[in-house]
């Protein structure tokens, strides 16, 4: 009863969010982010951290989404919510390719694969032609309905409807038959297919589920932002802010994708804009034009991927289970 | 062209891979951790590498006499202060911990030595020899390569004559065996990881005159080293020095075959069909995965 209570909350706050802080693009743009981030992290979690499968790549899937729905709204003009279920096609057979090749193995296999197949994913569209290679894919124009598609409102709502798709699935996943194999298959894999679990089935099984949710979210980045090249979608680097967004939280917890993504978005977005350095500088404590404030200036902003770094580099060491293993500790 | 040109540069440049391949290789032997800041640690050799040729005027060959000791103390030091805590935690904690080391040095390189790449331009940075009348040879890769056999065959005495290399590969067969045979099985951590990073610092200033230097340079270099690992047998040292020169050479063949741009794509391709069909690598043991 207090769960559903707590859930009715937080979603009449999340969805009336928007009405509240109003019109600002800019913070509806930080809300998109962190939904969108929330929701990969989510997806996520349900292979790596319910199978125990760590996927290096998921920014394959991602991009898998991102790449097939503008391609083929460029080309074709086709109805968005197809190329999107078209991203899921792609993104689903990514995933079986990647998932054959990789669950008969075990322990570090899987991970490097991962990375593997999502390198090979994005120096593909690099290299190939109709992905438009290195410059990327601008699209103009989108129409779904009667849908302000120039307004940030409706991807609100869209990154707001995955993450509670993601959420919801998760929940029902982990007490169901599927999730307590899972789980079994995470904790001792050797014990598990003695009992009988077909273990190659059922992580491709979270392996499709997880992937195709990424795809959706790929698709809904690339309507929602219209320009989308490998270094933003398919990078190795989203892979690994995915992951760690759940590791901060907590790895196979339902929420902790969630609280990873409440701490570390709006970080990165303080480290980004600089607002660090504005403080330090309107403080007095740093002259503008002194070289200390100049390098603050020009460098900050660049700083918040070595700020991730520090941050996993002590999360692994001193917070394994993530913020939400912390406050069940003390239980 | 010549098929023999793709060949011998390919090799030449393999041998260089192989190294960073075989550090990588000792580490996960012994310490059974894949280490994510590889490609990092090669990054730092390059910028080792280019700092004592521009400000102290040391040939880049001759300062590996510099920089193996200090890569060496620096990985030794990475192992007794962070990685060493995380031996017996699950994999993926493990790459994680090297995946955040990797993106400190990385981003830490890139706010003190900006995100220009650098050049290192010696006097023979450019000059080749012919062999057979047309095949040419560069005088920078064929250095690489001669320095790499040599310190190959150094490591290899190191490993099987002295005793510390014994305890080394004692550790790597079987961790808790060598533990009760009085074996320090965490100062052969520390040693076979600072080794690692010493030989992948070496790979990084061997390179660094024919490549650019840049902050982000590792990333691919790791992958490759990966590559390496697999179609060797993961904690195989010698598998890791003959999948290097399988790699240099592939990767030649297909820049002068198909084209330069879907090279990594072929070598990613091989990695994952080692995967499907030889998991265990060309010189792993049966089940070893």
């Amino acid at each position: 009863m207090k769960q559903i209570a707590f859930i009715a909350v937080l979603a009449a706050i999340a969805i009336a969010l928007p009405l509240v802080i109003g019109e600002s693009p800019y913070f509806i743009g930080i809300l998109i982010s962190l939904l969108m981030m929330a929701a990969l992290s989510s997806a996520w979690n349900i292979l790596g951290g319910y199978a125990g499968q760590y996927s290096f790549g998921h920014a394959a899937y991602f991009g898998a989404g991102a790449y097939t729905t503008l391609i083929l709204l460029t080309l074709y003009n086709l109805n968005p919510l197809l190329c999107m279920a078209m991203g899921i096609v792609v993104a689903s057979i990514i995933a079986l390719i990647t998932g054959s090749i990789v669950f008969r193995l075990r322990g570090h296999y899987f991970g490097l694969a991962s990375i593997a197949v999502a390198e090979v994913v994005r120096l593909s569209v690099l290299n190939f032609e109709f992905t438009g290679g290195a410059q990327g894919i601008l699209l103009s124009d989108v129409v779904l309905w009667d849908l302000d598609l120039n307004s940030k409102i409706p991807f609100y709502y869209g990154m707001l409807l995955v993450l509670a798709v993601t959420l919801a699935i998760t929940a029902y996943l982990r007490k169901s038959k599927t999730g307590y194999y899972l789980q079994a298959i995470r904790e001792d894999q050797d014990a598990a297919s003695s009992l009988g679990i077909n273990i190659s089935f059922y992580k491709n099984k979270a392996l499709l589920i997880s992937a195709a949710l990424t795809s959706v979210l790929g698709s809904l980045y690339g309507l929602y932002i219209r320009f989308i090249d490998t270094s933003a979608v398919l990078d190795l680097r989203l892979s690994i802010e995915i992951i760690l967004t759940a590791i901060i939280g907590g790895v196979g917890t339902l929420w902790g994708p969630v609280v990873g993504a409440l701490l570390l978005v709006p970080l990165a977005e303080v480290l980004r804009s600089n607002v660090l350095g504005d403080i330090l500088i309107k403080a007095g404590l740093v002259s503008e034009t002194s070289g200390v404030g100049m390098f603050l200036k020009d460098n900050l902003a660049h700083a918040h991927v070595l700020v991730y770094g520090i941050i996993t580099v002590l999360c692994i060491l001193y917070l394994p289970k993530g913020v939400l293993g912390l406050f069940r500790r003390k239980k | 062209m010549s098929f023999l040109q793709p060949l011998i540069s390919g090799i030449l440049t393999g041998g260089v891979y192989a190294l960073a391949g075989i550090g990588m290789s000792l580490v996960f032997g012994v310490m059974n951790i894949s280490n994510f800041a590889h490609g990092d640690l090669m990054m730092l050799g390059m910028y080792l590498a280019f700092f004592s040729f521009t400000l102290l005027h040391i040939d880049p060959y001759i300062s590996l006499v510099l920089i193996i000791p200090i890569a060496f103390m620096f990985g030794y030091m990475m192992e007794k202060v962070f990685i060493n805590r995380v031996i017996h935690h699950p994999h993926q904690n493990q790459i994680l911990l090297t995946v955040g080391l990797g993106l400190i040095m990385s981003n830490t390189a890139l706010l003190a030595f900006t995100s220009d790449p650098k050049i290192l331009t010696t006097t023979y940075s450019s000059s080749a020899f012919n062999l057979f009348g047309d095949i040419s040879v560069s005088v920078p890769l064929l250095l690489s390569f001669l320095i790499t056999c040599l310190i190959t065959v150094i490591l290899y005495l190191f490993l099987s004559k002295t005793a510390t290399g014994m305890a080394l590969r004692a550790t790597s067969q079987n961790r808790e065996a060598a533990q009760l045979m009085g074996i320090n099985v965490a100062k052969m951590s520390a040693i076979a990881f600072g080794i690692g990073t010493a030989l992948a610092a070496t790979a990084g200033a061997l390179i660094a005159p024919t490549y650019y230097i840049h902050p982000l340079a590792g990333h691919s270099f790791l992958l490759k080293a990966f590559t390496i690992c697999v179609l060797g047998g993961l904690g195989s040292v010698v598998g890791a020095g003959v999948g290097g020169i399988i790699i240099g050479v592939v990767e030649a063949m297909s820049s002068t075959y198909l084209s330069s741009d879907w090279k990594d794509v072929i070598v990613f391709v091989i990695f994952l069909a080692v995967l499907l069909f030889r998991p265990q690598g060309l010189f792993g043991k049966k089940g070893g995965q």
